[in-house]
């Protein structure tokens, strides 16, 4: 379960947080969520894959991590291997609050006191002496801002790609070298041959909105699955 | 002619197959004529899964319509007190039987000792029923399915969706008008209809969708009605909407169907209320004492204030169909071609098929439209006469004998021949793919089995044992156990209807 405080000195003074990267610490996920000005680092090491959020049934883009729920290819015994770690990764345990629709109160800063990085005697200090917020706290305030702004930029995104029905369903049916077979469903992509159809003024639009470069790279990153299937050759020999 | 379902389903369909809009190059004009003063009847609360293609045929979003429709999804029937009126329960769901195309179940069923009900040993639908849960989740997309389903809707709210789509995205053209006179030409066809407010409209193909009146195929060409009463008895409805006992009462997954002394006790959830309603033979029961049934099952369900408060809509109808549907230019949909009575819905689907066929056969020109109209009567005859034969069904294998009814339907006057063949058939061998008449027969062989074996029918052991038998047998329980699994899976992870279709309000299905 989840419990999810605004962050606060009083409170929160004496909190350290674990760092590194380990099942222990949450991160044996199949997939990260990610937004459209991430896509060029997450294309570097992840295939981009569109899921529906099973609360709501809404689309939203995911860096796919394994094949299998609680499955993260990219996790070792010495931390994450990848050059470059999901945002949505980066940032546990903290959220960006943001009031309800119609609210204007400025986002805020909070964390899960149950997510098994917050610590009271291991790990990075929130606080110094002084309770000002440590440099680790404001790198993670710098990273939480950032992504802020970019799931922000991506609340088009999807509606976007509905509207020229520039989604399709993907089934990837994998056998690997141990014999074993694996049909990932509930995933979707870029609708290649559509994209290709636009017309000069939708590819504008959608280059003004900033979602024309996202759109490429969640097409290219899909060459980034033949790693991923290697990671889980590797994992069973 | 004619608005209601069946003048706007079939306007649907055929303005959506031939595209007719503006932009098009239009080769025909779809002009539907409505009367201002005549209220439409809103029968068929009840849509069979054919439903869901018609709807993406006609190009609506699932969304809007569950939307806009007061709509949820049903599942099936649930029939209660059919079979000795003591309690009895069994349910006809939409989901045929497990690998039904490889493998007939029943006679492995019917070998077992011990076994659960039919519906529940070979689909894992019914399992949703009791905690009416839905047969789709947040995620599924618009017109896909976990397990099948059609609707329950609001037929006054739907005929208005249909009406707004057609007139303003298909380019149909409504006309506010009462027919005042029909025009014959001189070669026996109707040339024009006069109306009161709009003029003279001259037609190719005129599409009666007049309800009961028949004021085309009926009253203009005379073709006879030809009554069924013989066969099915009921004659009267009695409607009454029941409001939940509170909102979050759970919206039921399939109709309930609920057997009286002279007839049935229908009880459909939609989001909003409960569509009741007792239809029953008057020759049977009086008014009155139907009332007071009807009364007595409300207050079962939603207590005494609701039974007080109610006040039941009378209806009556004539059970049967016209003699022939499509006559010289004049083609008869929904009631005005014919109507048995609510049991197992096949009101809307009716006007589905006979839209869908008016849509892909329409004529090229007059020296075809006889060919077309003599195929479409022989196929829907063999409709009419499928529907009559397998309501029978329902009513020929209760044991009740506490009304002259219940005897009544049992006697041998009143079976269609064809249906006492079936069944002489079926005691002896269980009904599987050479049962089936043609590929679009209205009720498949797996509706057939849900009804005998629901009703305790028993068809003895077959008395040769064919080769790998055994082996058969153990694929059939390993299917049976399969089937256990998959029930037990889909309790878990399926959401309650009432929280699913919240869910599409607030938030809407995919496309895709």
């Amino acid at each position: 379960m989840s419990k999810f405080e605004t962050l606060n000195t009083e409170e929160h003074r004496q909190l350290r947080i674990k760092t590194g990267y380990s099942a222990a610490l949450g991160d044996a996920v199949m997939f990260a969520m990610t937004f459209p000005v991430e896509f060029r680092d997450i294309q570097s090491c992840y295939p981009i894959l569109f899921t529906k959020d099973p609360n709501t049934g809404g689309f939203f883009a995911a860096a796919l991590l394994g094949f299998e729920t609680e499955q993260n290819l990219f996790l070792k015994d010495d931390g994450w291997d990848a050059a470059y770690v999901p945002a949505l990764i980066q940032r546990q345990p903290f959220l960006i609050a943001t009031g309800g629709e119609g609210d204007d109160k400025p986002p805020m800063v909070s964390l899960d006191l149950d997510h098994p990085r917050v610590s009271h005697d291991e790990g990075e200090a929130l606080f110094d002496s002084e309770g000002e917020p440590s440099e680790f706290l404001n790198q993670k305030i710098a990273l939480l801002d950032k992504l802020h702004r970019g799931l922000q930029h991506g609340n088009g995104f999807i509606d976007t790609l509905l509207k020229h029905e520039l989604l399709e369903q993907i089934t990837l049916d994998i056998a690997f070298n141990d014999g074993s077979k694996q049909t990932l469903q509930g995933f979707y992509c870029i609708a290649e041959e559509r994209l290709y159809q636009l017309k000069g003024d939708v590819l504008e639009s959608l280059n003004q909105a900033g979602y024309l470069q996202p759109i490429f790279m969640a097409v290219a990153s899909l060459s980034r699955t033949r790693d991923l299937i290697e990671r889980r050759n590797r994992l069973r020999v | 002619m004619g608005g209601g379902s069946a003048g706007w389903l079939a306007a649907g369909v055929i303005a959506a197959e031939h595209r007719i809009d503006a932009g098009s190059e239009q080769t025909f004009e779809l002009v539907l004529i409505e009367s201002p003063d005549v209220p439409t009847i809103g029968v068929g609360e009840g849509t069979w899964p054919s439903m869901r293609s018609t709807l993406q045929r006609i190009g609506l979003s699932e969304t809007d319509f569950l939307r806009e429709c007061d709509a949820s999804f049903k599942q099936g029937t649930w029939f209660r007190d059919w079979r000795t009126g003591n309690g009895d329960t069994y349910s006809h769901p939409f989901t045929v039987p497990i690998e039904f195309a490889e493998t007939n179940l029943a006679p492995h069923w019917l070998a077992l000792t011990d076994a659960p009900a039919y519906a529940d040993a070979v689909t894992p639908q019914t399992a949703l029923f009791a905690d009416c849960l839905a047969p789709k989740q947040i995620t599924t997309p618009e017109y896909a399915f976990v397990v099948n389903y059609g609707y329950h809707l609001d037929a006054g709210k739907f005929a208005e969706l249909l009406r707004r789509h057609c007139t303003e995205k298909l380019g149909v053209k409504h006309v506010k008008a009462n027919v005042a006179q029909v025009n014959a030409a001189r070669n026996g066809d109707i040339h024009s209809v006069t109306t009161d407010s709009a003029g003279e409209i001259v037609g190719d193909l005129f599409i009666d969708c007049t309800g009961t009146k028949s004021l085309l195929l009926g009253e203009h060409f005379g073709v006879p009605f030809e009554s069924q009463q013989a066969y099915l008895f009921n004659d009267t409805a009695l409607a009454a909407q029941v409001p939940y006992t509170d909102e979050d009462q759970p919206i039921q997954s399939c109709t309930h169907s609920t057997a009286q002394t002279a007839g049935w006790i229908w009880d459909i959830g939609l989001p909003t209320r409960r569509g009741t309603g007792h239809v029953y033979s008057s020759a049977h029961i009086s008014d009155d004492e139907a009332t007071a049934q009807l009364l007595a099952y409300i207050t079962e369900i939603a207590g005494d204030k609701a039974a007080a408060d109610v006040e039941p809509r009378k209806i009556r109808f004539a059970p049967g169909h016209r003699r022939e549907f499509w006559h010289r230019n004049c083609v008869a949909l929904g009631m005005s071609s014919g109507f048995i009575e609510p049991l197992e819905a096949s009101a809307l689907v009716m006007i589905e098929l006979a839209a869908g066929m008016i849509a892909d056969q329409l004529p090229a020109n007059r020296e075809v439209m006889d060919i077309v109209a003599r195929r479409y009567n022989r196929k829907f005859l063999r409709h009419w006469n499928q529907i009559i034969e397998f309501l029978k069904l329902h009513y020929v294998l209760s044991e009740r004998d506490d009304s002259a009814y219940w005897v009544e339907n049992r006697a041998a006057r009143s079976i269609p021949d064809k249906l006492s063949e079936q069944l002489s058939l079926w005691r002896h061998r269980s009904p599987w793919h050479q049962d089936a008449e043609a590929v679009d027969d209205l009720f498949p062989t797996p509706s057939y089995q849900y009804i005998l074996y629901g009703m305790g029918f028993r068809t003895a052991p077959r008395r040769t044992a064919g080769y790998r038998q055994d082996q058969r047998q153990r694929q059939a329980s390993e299917l049976f156990r399969k089937n256990a699994a998959r029930a037990a899976q889909l309790q878990q992870a399926m959401p309650g209807n009432r929280e699913l279709l919240s869910k599409v309000r607030e938030f809407g299905l995919q496309a895709l």
